[in-house]
């Protein structure tokens, strides 16, 4: 009977991990039991899984061409995770980015084929078209939020469905490119993003990804609005009680957030594809929310998990030719991981609440 | 056979391995993959069906990669297949691959590879290219004669409809040839033929069916995607009568579908994959052309129907196939 003591709550809080640290050593076990949980599927299909994980590892990271091939598929999903950040850590959820991500691919290819500017200014105008077209995108949802406290999960997600929709129509009958499959007209060269190296498409977009967490990091750390921000994000009430004017702040900070949504899509249109296509990225505005939420919101964190996912997808790819595991294997192996992780925010949440062992709701 | 040794050792690596060590290929085998993004709809499960009778009856290795959906994968899955030259031949299919294809094609010009059910610009690589007016010309054979006899069912005028996608060179080819079989294979019978503008819509295929209907239209030859299926559904509707295209659509609308305009994508790639195993027809660059001869077009008349079309319609059909066939009968486009 007393040996069992050591497990109730006061004995564990008397060795708590460092926040850190704990974060850290949870992935790894999500990771570890993915692998463990990835391996028994490859298995079940008749596989080896040590040749599907080192196919999926060189596939992912094996010559320089592959590497840049995941840095390549990491790029949308980096932005949309930093999209997906800056609502989070707003306190608010945009599951939207998927939706801004197609306004924003189309925004900036129509610029890129309708108008003819000079090269450098004609991808800066795509650019900051796409920009437009993501935040106009969650303008409403976003006004509902602020004005009528509608719930931006909801209003986010019903809206990606009209984007999808809406730019498939536009892309078949309205600007498709005649005698092509269902897309548009190629964008001028002018606005191209530059390519990196010449053996692969990665591009410019990758250093505007990393840019944009390491400037959000920055912004939540180092700026009295970014502590503002965190305020609202970790208790909307407190936040308002402190004289934060947190309607207005709602606002801004979706806009914000679809903003960055449209600039995912927009960054894949003028870097990638150079003209838009019907379904022409689906995924990655959904990619980049979950890479946020395992990051746990954190910018800095988003880099790496879109990099991982990215990874995932680049090496996947290899492994469906050279072995009999289907590409699909990865969607289980990611699969695993969020369970993990989700599993782990809610125990720690019912560690850390002050409400007890019967503490279920949060 | 693999399939089945595969199934076998499911569940345990180390068998899974041991069969890794089985399938391994002789010099000899012949390597062919298949890249697409539809092996799980009709045309793509046909060519499946094609690679999987060539599995068994040669020595032949099978590599089926779907390519889903995400554009930005495709260069890449290309790349991953041709890179080492394992592939012999390499089929493709799906109007959205070609871009990817283009490029791989130049990057790696030794790779052979075969492009399904369309005529690219490249001149290095090969085309199943199926001849649909053939097909079509049975279509208006078989349903003009049903009209002019006034069978059961198709004696409310002297018009046989068709509905095309959009207006574009390749369904005008099903329409001429439609209407070359229609005004060869009897007298006093015209088509009445609508475009409905896209192949995405089903509400408006149905839409523009119930209105050929209305004028009197027995049964409408659709050759619209999607659109179409809004048509055989329109069949059931109204109680008339439709024919289907590409795959076997009879389980459509049962009892409303005449017949199906089969374009035999197992019979092409099979027939392709002999050719190079056999050397009697290596594959060389350009375009294949599947007819009725090449048994890559057939007119499938629906089994639950077949009863109430009389005898000698059969028998002048079977008649037209064959004068197709053996070239007395030419279906041709410039009318």
């Amino acid at each position: 009977m007393s040996t069992e003591a050591d497990t109730t709550p006061t004995a564990r809080a008397g060795r708590q991990l460092p926040a850190w640290l704990e974060g850290l050593l949870g992935q790894m076990v999500a990771l570890v039991i993915a692998i463990i949980g990835g391996g028994i599927i490859v298995m079940l299909v008749g596989e080896d899984p040590i040749l599907v994980f080192t196919t999926l590892l060189r596939g992912a990271f094996g010559s320089s061409e592959r590497i840049a091939g995941s840095l390549l598929q990491a790029t949308p999903i980096i932005i949309a995770g930093v999209a997906a950040c800056i609502a989070l850590r707003g306190g608010l959820f945009n599951i939207g980015v998927e939706g801004q991500l197609y306004m924003g691919g189309f925004a900036a290819a129509f610029v890129g084929f309708q108008f003819a500017l000079p090269a450098g200014l004609h991808m800066v105008v795509a650019l900051a078209a796409a920009v437009v077209a993501g935040g106009l995108w969650i303008l409403i949802p976003a006004f509902f939020r602020a004005r009528f406290g509608t719930n931006e999960v909801v209003s986010t997600i019903l809206s990606n469905y009209v984007a999808i929709l809406l730019t498939s129509y536009l892309t078949i009958d309205v600007f498709k490119r005649p005698g092509g499959w269902s897309e548009t007209a190629p964008i001028a060269t002018t606005a191209y993003l530059p390519q990196l190296f010449d053996f692969s498409r990665l591009n410019f977009g990758l250093f505007i990804g990393l840019a944009l967490a390491v400037g959000f990091h920055l912004f939540l750390t180092r700026t009295s609005t970014g502590y503002e921000m965190n305020t609202m994000g970790s208790n909307m009430k407190f936040a308002e009680y402190g004289g934060i004017p947190v309607r207005r702040n709602i606002l801004i900070v979706l806009l914000c957030s679809g903003a960055v949504g449209g600039l995912a899509g927009g960054v894949e249109t003028l870097g990638v594809h150079h003209r838009f296509m019907e379904g022409f990225a689906p995924g990655f505005g959904f990619d980049g929310v979950i890479a946020a939420l395992l990051a746990n919101g954190s910018p800095i964190g988003v880099i790496f998990t879109a990099i991982f996912f990215g990874a995932l997808r680049a090496g996947s790819l290899l492994m469906e030719v050279e072995t009999n595991a289907s590409r699909e294997v990865i969607t289980v192996f990611q699969a695993f991981i969020i369970l993990c992780v989700s599993a782990q925010v809610l125990l720690r949440r019912r560690r850390d609440s002050n409400q007890g062992e019967r503490r279920w709701r949060f | 056979m693999k399939a089945n040794i595969r199934n076998l050792a499911a569940g345990t690596a180390m068998l899974g391995a041991m069969t890794a060590g089985i399938s391994a290929a002789s010099a000899d085998t012949l390597k062919v993959a298949a890249i697409s993004g539809y092996f799980s709809q009709g045309f793509g499960i046909a060519i499946v069906n094609g690679l999987k009778k060539a599995e068994q009856d040669f020595d032949v290795e099978v590599k089926i990669v779907d390519t889903g959906n995400r554009a930005l994968d495709y260069e890449e899955q290309f790349n991953n297949i041709a890179k080492d030259g394992e592939y012999d031949l390499v089929f493709v299919m799906g109007w959205e691959l070609v871009d990817a294809l283009q490029k791989s094609n130049a990057a790696y010009p030794d790779q052979k590879f075969i492009f399904i059910d369309g005529i690219l610009e490249s001149e290095t690589m090969t085309y199943i290219d199926f001849v649909e007016e053939e097909g079509s010309y049975l279509v208006g054979a078989l349903t003009s004669m049903l009209t002019e006899q006034g069978v059961e069912g198709f004696d409310s005028g002297s018009q046989v409809g068709f509905i095309g996608g959009r207006d574009i060179p390749v369904i005008r080819n099903f329409l001429m040839g439609y209407e070359q079989g229609v005004d060869e294979q009897s007298d006093g019978v015209s088509v009445s033929s609508v475009f409905s503008g896209t192949f995405d819509d089903p509400a408006k295929g149905s839409e523009l069916a119930m209105t050929l209907y209305g004028q009197g239209v027995d049964v409408i030859y659709q050759a619209a995607g999607p659109t179409g299926e809004g048509v055989l559904q329109a069949a059931k509707v109204a109680d008339k009568y439709a024919v289907g295209v590409d795959i076997d659509q009879c389980p459509t609308a049962p009892g409303h579908i005449l017949a199906s305009m089969l374009k035999r994508a197992d019979v092409a790639v099979y027939d392709v994959i002999k050719g190079e195993v056999d050397g009697s027809a290596p594959v060389t660059a350009g375009p294949v052309s599947y007819g009725v001869a090449a048994g890559g077009i057939e007119l499938k008349v629906c089994d639950d129907v077949a009863d109430m079309i009389p005898e000698d319609v059969m028998t002048k059909l079977e008649e037209v196939r064959a004068g197709i066939a053996d070239g007395s009968i030419s279906v041709t486009l410039n009318q």
